[in-house]
Order: structure tokens, then sequence, then C-alpha cells
């Protein structure tokens, strides 16, 4: 199970530099690993959400040719933390879930801004906001809605299929 | 375990400051250069994984878009197909009704034009009926015919309609004689719907088969001169007094559909104004 969830972060993230052009609207694309990382740091824990995101955001730092290990300290961050709500919060409801993916996906753009910013890497802050993080969040946020839905549809399968006599 | 949560987090938060640090310095190249080296053979057989699925679809919907074309025009080419049927029907159509007016117009003869509306074909009686009635002033007994011949004659008027008795009718009599030969008889119908000319078998030595029949005229019902049918055979019954020639009607009375009624004078001779062939 661990192997399969290392082989998942570790896919997911290469998938995110080589498949998401295609998906492209407007040229905005989801942040998959982001999703990914958010989605099982709530179920996995503050540790998992924390590795997952490191590695992923590591991956798509070295896939995506940036500056490596912004996405994988952001992502890291992001993965403890929601983590770490998770434990104490209580945020299985799809729509605290799909909201708080907008939320974090901005406050996640503003930690990279900030990295970027510090590590004399400028970036025009009004234009990333507007036309890359903002888009993004909400890009995610339909995503997410997505595969939040299908995780429930496919719990509910899962259950009656159980509870149905062999 | 919660210091080795933080732990953890403060160790990968170090490696990341850790890296960037050594990238803006210049010495980051070479860690990036081993993580691509893991990364590039799996970004590669994605890439193709999804160019081979992308290509996959696009065939899919390649051939979604060529299954409905083709659903398109195989609906036009069967709509086509119908009008065509149309476009062809109302050309025989045109045809006839263009020889039945040529005939008309030409014919010395008071003419109504009808319309083939009804048929009785069976072995009783083989009748037609026309649409045309008492209203038109049909009289009993007209002649009825078509650009090819004689069809028949009229033997009941009805208000709106009136019944042609066809000449293959077992019951119908009609004086003849063959065009070439002048040899005399009478063209009756028989139960199996053909028809038979009955003539003295002294007079009519020299018939032979090919040769056209045509009204008599004589009785004043039917005009002189209009084919009947040709000979097709002929039945020599030896010493008997009158011997048989089997026809082949010249008008086709299973598909004849516009006719005309002789209203008027019945005197003439209209031998040549149909096909000398009969």
């Amino acid at each position: 199970m661990r192997g399969l969830l290392v082989l998942t972060v570790a896919g997911g993230s290469v998938a995110h530099a080589t498949l998401t052009p295609m998906v492209s609207v407007r040229g905005v694309t989801p942040d998959l690993p982001l999703i990914m990382v958010i989605l099982l740091a709530l179920r996995r824990g503050p540790e998992f959400g924390c590795l997952a995101g490191f590695v992923t955001g590591l991956l798509q730092d070295t896939a995506g040719g940036g500056l490596i290990g912004v996405q994988a300290l952001t992502k890291a961050i992001i993965g403890f933390g929601i983590g770490f709500a998770g434990e104490r919060l209580r945020v299985s409801q799809p729509l605290v879930q799909v909201s708080g993916l907008v939320v974090l996906t901005i406050l996640e753009g503003l930690a990279r801004f900030s990295l970027l910013q510090i590590f004399r890497f400028p970036a025009p802050f009004g234009e990333l906001m507007m036309y890359v993080v903002l888009p993004q969040a909400l890009f995610n946020g339909f995503v997410g809605a997505a595969v939040v839905l299908s995780l429930a549809a496919s719990q509910v399968l899962r259950e009656r299929f159980q509870g149905q006599p062999s | 375990m919660k210091i080795q949560k933080l732990l953890l987090l403060v160790s990968l938060v170090g490696v990341c400051l850790l890296l960037l640090t050594l990238q803006t310095r210049g010495y980051g190249s070479a860690a990036g250069d081993l993580l691509t080296m893991v990364t590039a053979p799996v970004q590669t057989g994605l890439a193709r994984a999804s160019r081979a699925t992308f290509g996959l679809w696009a065939t899919y919907l390649d051939w979604k878009t060529v299954r409905a074309e083709n659903h398109r025009l195989r609906e036009e080419v069967q709509e086509l197909r119908v009008r065509a049927l149309r476009v062809s029907d109302t050309d025989v159509e045109n045809q006839r009704l263009r020889r039945l007016l040529g005939l008309q117009e030409k014919l010395p003869l008071t003419t109504l034009s009808g319309e083939i509306i009804g048929r009785e074909w069976g072995g009783w009686i083989r009748s037609l009926t026309v649409n045309r009635g008492r209203g038109d002033n049909i009289p009993r007994l007209s002649a009825v015919i078509s650009p090819d011949g004689l069809v028949g004659r009229i033997v009941d008027v009805r208000p709106g309609a009136s019944i042609v008795q066809v000449l293959t009718d077992p019951a119908s009599t009609v004086g003849a004689h063959v065009l070439r030969t002048r040899t005399p008889g009478i063209v009756e119908g028989d139960p199996r719907g053909t028809l038979r000319f009955k003539f003295m078998a002294r007079d009519g030595a020299s018939i032979q088969n090919g040769d056209v029949l045509v009204t008599a005229g004589q009785g004043g019902l039917f005009p002189r001169g209009i084919p009947i049918g040709t000979v097709r055979a002929i039945d020599n019954r030896g010493a008997a007094l009158f011997h048989y020639a089997e026809l082949t009607p010249a008008v086709d009375y299973a598909r004849v559909d516009e006719v005309l009624l002789v209203t008027g004078d019945t005197q003439r001779d209209l031998t040549a104004f149909f096909p000398a062939d009969g």
C-alpha cells in the first residue's frame, strides 16, 4: 500500500509536467500534485502529507525545470499543515475540501512568490496572481470537486458491494 | 511523536532551503542533473503513452465523425433515391400524358380523357373504373382507347365514374379484321385473361403470327382501325368451320392509367393514327 502511494506521488508529479498542458484551458492548468497532496494529507496525516508534498514538489521542480526546492518546500509545508489540521478540524465535508483547495492554491502561490523573491528570482506579483495563481486556484477547485465526488461515489459503491451477500 | 513530525518537517524544509541556497550560489546543477536522470525516462514513457492515448482518442473522434458523416450521407442517398424515383415516375407519367394528349389532338373524333381509378381483375369479370361518369355525358357502350390501341367499352355509367369492360373480359366480343389480309372475325376475351380471334377457316388460311388485328368498325360502336393485338399463335382446328388465333393485346390493360373515351361520331377509319405494327 505504501509502495502504491509512493508510486502515485511520484507518477502524479511527473504526469503533471507531461500531461497537464493537454488539459489546459486558455493556458491555465490545474496543479494536480497539489490536489493530490492535500487530499492525501487529509486522509493520511501530517507526516505523509509532508513527505508527499516534498517528493511531488521536488519532482515538479525537476520536471518543470524551475528552481529546485521551491515547490518541494511549499508543498511539504502545505502537506504538513493540512494533515495537521485534518486531525483536529472537521474537514470531511466536500464543500470545505474544495474551498480549502482554492484557498491553499492561492497560499501556495504566495509562498512560491515569496521564495522566489527571497532567492532573487523576481516575478511580477500582480500579473502572476491575476493570470496564474487565481485562475489555477479556480481550476484546482473544479478538479478537486470532481475528484472528491468521484472518491465519495467510489466509497459508496464499495460499501454497497461489500454489504451484498455473496 | 509530535516532535518526530516536526523534525521531519524541519529537516525537509532545511533540505529545500539548502537546495535553493546552493542553486543561487551556482552549485545546484549536480542535484538537478541527478533528479533529471531519474525523472526523464519516466517522463519519456508517459509522453509516449499520452501521445498514444490521445492518438487513439483522435482516431476514435475521427471514426465517430466519419460514422456520423456516413449516416448522414446514407440518409442523403436514400432521400435522393426517393427523389429520383419520384422524378422518374413523374417523367413516365408526363410521357404517357403527352402521348394521350397527342392522340387526342390528332384523332378526328370527339374524345374525353379519363383516369383509371379502379381495376377488377378476377377471372369472372375484367373491368376498369374510369373517373368520368354521368356528369360528363358519357354514353353507354362508348369505345375506350389508349395510344396503344383499344381498351374496351363503357358498360355502366355511374355518377362520377364509369365501368369499362376490358377486351379480355370473357363476355367481351369485338368485330375485327387482320390488317394485312382483311380477314374478318371476332375478338373474344377468355377466362384466362387472354384474347383470341375467331375466324372462318376458309378466310383465314393466310393469317400468320405477328399479324396485326384492328377493329372492323362495323356495328357503329368502335371506329375502324384501332389496334387490338397481334397474332401470337394459330389454333388450326382442321376441318372445323371456325379457327382461332391467340392474340397478344396491343394494350397492357393491367398497367394502363389514362384513356380516351370516344363520345362522338365513330364512323371514321383510324388506322392511320395508330402504329402500323399494333
